[in-house]
């Protein structure tokens, strides 16, 4: 991480944080306050952050630009600030000029562009994972039934850590995708960890989103609850940019098309 | 939550060198061995495999030369573990000594123990068993009723039972793990590790426990009487609870906590090749997608354990979740193929399947039952 990644992560933390907590239900805002939130978003160059820096943008190295992505799944805001981030950095690849203000559907993209975004996804979906984590963890601490905190439950313990298990693995399969990226893989060799860090930060959102609402009780199945916001965008994420389905089928294709000796070559190759 | 980020593997070209090497030396080594005999890899047990393995170079790789180490890096000595363990090659006759009794002795044993042993170790020529597991104290190891007396000479007097002691019957040696003082009361106060001759200890005698498939790798370790030597015990009188801590962390970091069913993920790929069922396709993608990502936390584990960092935490996460793919594998196996399991089969996938279905339930009890890991992983959570 170089010094403005820390910057940018601090900065970016803060904000998004602040905006996250500051939003209130977010169909009750309205014009002008979201004129404002995207206006900080802007001024804090978030929206340029993937984009290199000869076009204008931020210049981050990718794994660094990807670790924002994360922080920005930690903390949903009403705005596509991740949208835009990619939106940016497509319309740079291909000479376009770069958007004003915020863009919340990417049109049409090339099969690479559609497999990074697909990767940054996977990214924001494990800051996702991290929050529910976080915010599950204190819930089960701060709330007592039959005069003991959740947390002194051995039932309670054991289904949180599975889902510390499934947070982990999400977050690593993501990271492992990345690292291969950075590295310079493209075509086959960037699908296999792109899709295998889809497909398990998928399941891992599924099984995450599942025993956080468990370990809420009804409370967290309320609008009011803010974990309604994390887990009904991962739901959304875990199928887009190429379903679940769609990225476990690409990566089954690619193993079933070698000879089964290949397996443990391959999966070292990953 | 840092606790649940997996630092990145360092990938070394010194370490795919190796790979390169060890892959052609497995695939003359093993190339007689049957599918099914690749599936038992865990319960391999080739003294000459261990030997050819130690000759190579390729055991007690990390350890100092004196001690007839190589002083290889941990990354070189994962190559080489998740190598053998995915060729399906015998691993039995030397890794428990290789993975955990060596490093503990290293760690803890005298002088005049490492300089005995270690060497041994090393060229794949010494047998170890583990010693703690008990009959009623099951995953509950500070229950532990194997005592140890002083005698007047300093020797041991040693009564008890150890059970679930994997080739017990085969091992030279044993790492037991006994009460020296107080009651099981006192938990794990009191707890020490002796090094127990397997092949000269009067008073010790191993029974076999047969396993659900009828084979015999268990035992029961019987101590009744028996005489240890003053010069066995290991470390420090009444520190045994801390060192057998630090034992398990080596016996639940490595590879082997993903790879015991890949024998089958191979031979259902095998059984769908060039299958465009949807079904197939979306499965195999996701078998493969966990199996990268476990192999990725588990090299994380071994940067951890490279740096000197504390990796319990990891370990059991890795283990926890490994546990689960490969359990979960038999059950998708044969959803997808129609082939009847059978140990007998000339099939290899029905074959396999047979044998890996009845090795399963093993995978969440063996080196630490699932639900001490999750107790494990909640701690680290704040929960306890």
């Amino acid at each position: 991480m170089d010094d403005l990644s820390a910057v940018v992560f601090d900065t970016a933390e803060r904000l998004l944080g602040a905006l996250h907590h500051g939003a209130g239900r977010w169909e009750d805002m309205t014009s002008a306050g979201q004129g404002r939130g995207w206006a900080t978003i802007e001024e804090a160059g978030l929206p340029l952050a993937l984009t290199a820096e000869e076009h204008g943008g931020l210049g981050l190295p990718l794994a660094d630009g990807l670790e924002l992505v994360q922080i920005a799944g930690r903390s949903p805001v009403p705005w596509p600030v991740v949208e835009t981030m990619l939106a940016n950095r497509f319309a740079a690849e291909d000479g376009r000029t770069l958007h004003e203000g915020p863009v919340t559907a990417l049109g049409l993209l090339t099969a690479d562009q559609r497999a990074f975004a697909a990767l940054a996804r996977a990214k924001q979906m494990a800051g996702a994972l991290d929050a529910i984590l976080s915010m599950t963890v204190a819930h089960v601490q701060e709330r007592s039934q039959f005069g003991r905190p959740l947390a002194g439950f051995q039932a309670v313990q054991h289904q949180l850590a599975v889902l510390g298990g499934e947070v982990a693995a999400g977050r690593a399969a993501a990271d492992h995708a990345i690292a291969r990226i950075a590295e310079g893989a493209t075509g086959d060799a960037a699908t296999l960890p792109i899709g295998v860090a889809r497909v398990r930060v998928g399941e891992a959102a599924s099984r995450a989103a599942a025993i956080a609402h468990q370990l809420h009780g009804a409370i967290g199945y309320t609008r009011e609850h803010r974990l309604h916001r994390y887990t009904t965008a991962l739901w959304a994420w875990r199928d887009q940019f190429g379903t679940q389905t769609y990225w476990s089928r690409a990566v089954g294709r690619l193993v079933l098309a070698r000879d089964a000796g290949d397996l443990w070559p391959m999966v070292t190759a990953a | 939550m840092s606790v649940l980020a997996f630092p990145a593997p360092v990938s070394r070209p010194q370490d795919e060198a190796l790979r390169s090497e060890v892959r052609a030396f497995l695939s003359q080594a093993l190339a007689g061995r049957t599918s099914l005999e690749k599936a038992e890899s865990w319960n391999g047990f080739d003294r000459d495999f261990s030997r050819a393995l130690g000759a190579k170079g390729w055991l007690g790789m990390t350890w100092p030369r004196a001690y007839g180490g190589h002083e290889r890096t941990a990354f070189e000595r994962y190559v080489v573990v998740e190598e053998t363990l995915a060729a399906g090659a015998p691993v039995a006759a030397h890794w428990i000594a290789d993975r955990q009794s060596g490093p503990t002795l290293l760690r803890y044993g005298s002088e005049a123990q490492k300089r005995a042993i270690l060497p041994r170790i090393a060229a794949g020529e010494c047998t170890f068993c583990i010693g703690m597991s008990e009959p009623d104290a099951g995953s509950d190891l500070a229950a532990t009723r194997t005592r140890a007396e002083r005698q007047a000479d300093g020797s041991w007097r040693v009564n008890g039972t150890k059970l679930w002691t994997t080739y017990a019957h085969e091992a030279d040696f044993m790492i037991l793990f006994c009460r020296t003082s107080g009651t099981p009361a006192d938990r794990h106060r009191g707890t020490s590790q002796l090094l127990v001759d397997m092949r000269a200890t009067p008073g010790l005698t191993v029974r076999p426990i047969a396993d659900l498939m009828g084979q015999h790798h268990f035992n029961e370790v019987h101590f009744e009487d028996a005489v240890i030597p003053a010069d066995a015990l290991l470390g420090t009188e009444g520190a045994g609870w801390a060192q057998v801590m630090g034992e398990l962390a080596f016996e639940r970091s490595g590879p082997e906590r993903f790879l015991s069913s890949i024998q089958l993920l191979i031979e259902l790929i095998a059984a769908l090749r060039g299958s465009e069922s949807d079904a197939a396709q979306a499965a195999v993608g996701r078998l493969f997608a966990h199996l990268v990502t476990l192999r990725h936390m588990s090299r994380g584990v071994a940067a951890l354990l490279e740096r000197g960092e504390d990796a319990a935490v990891h370990a059991a996460i890795v283990k926890d979740l490994g546990a689960s793919f490969e359990q979960d594998l038999p059950d998708i196996a044969r959803s997808l193929v129609d082939a009847e399991p059978d140990l007998a089969s000339t099939d290899a996938f029905a074959a396999v399947l047979a044998y890996t279905t009845m090795a399963a339930p093993a995978f969440s009890l063996r080196g630490g039952t699932r639900e001490i890991l999750r107790g494990i992983i909640a701690r680290q959570l704040g929960l306890r």
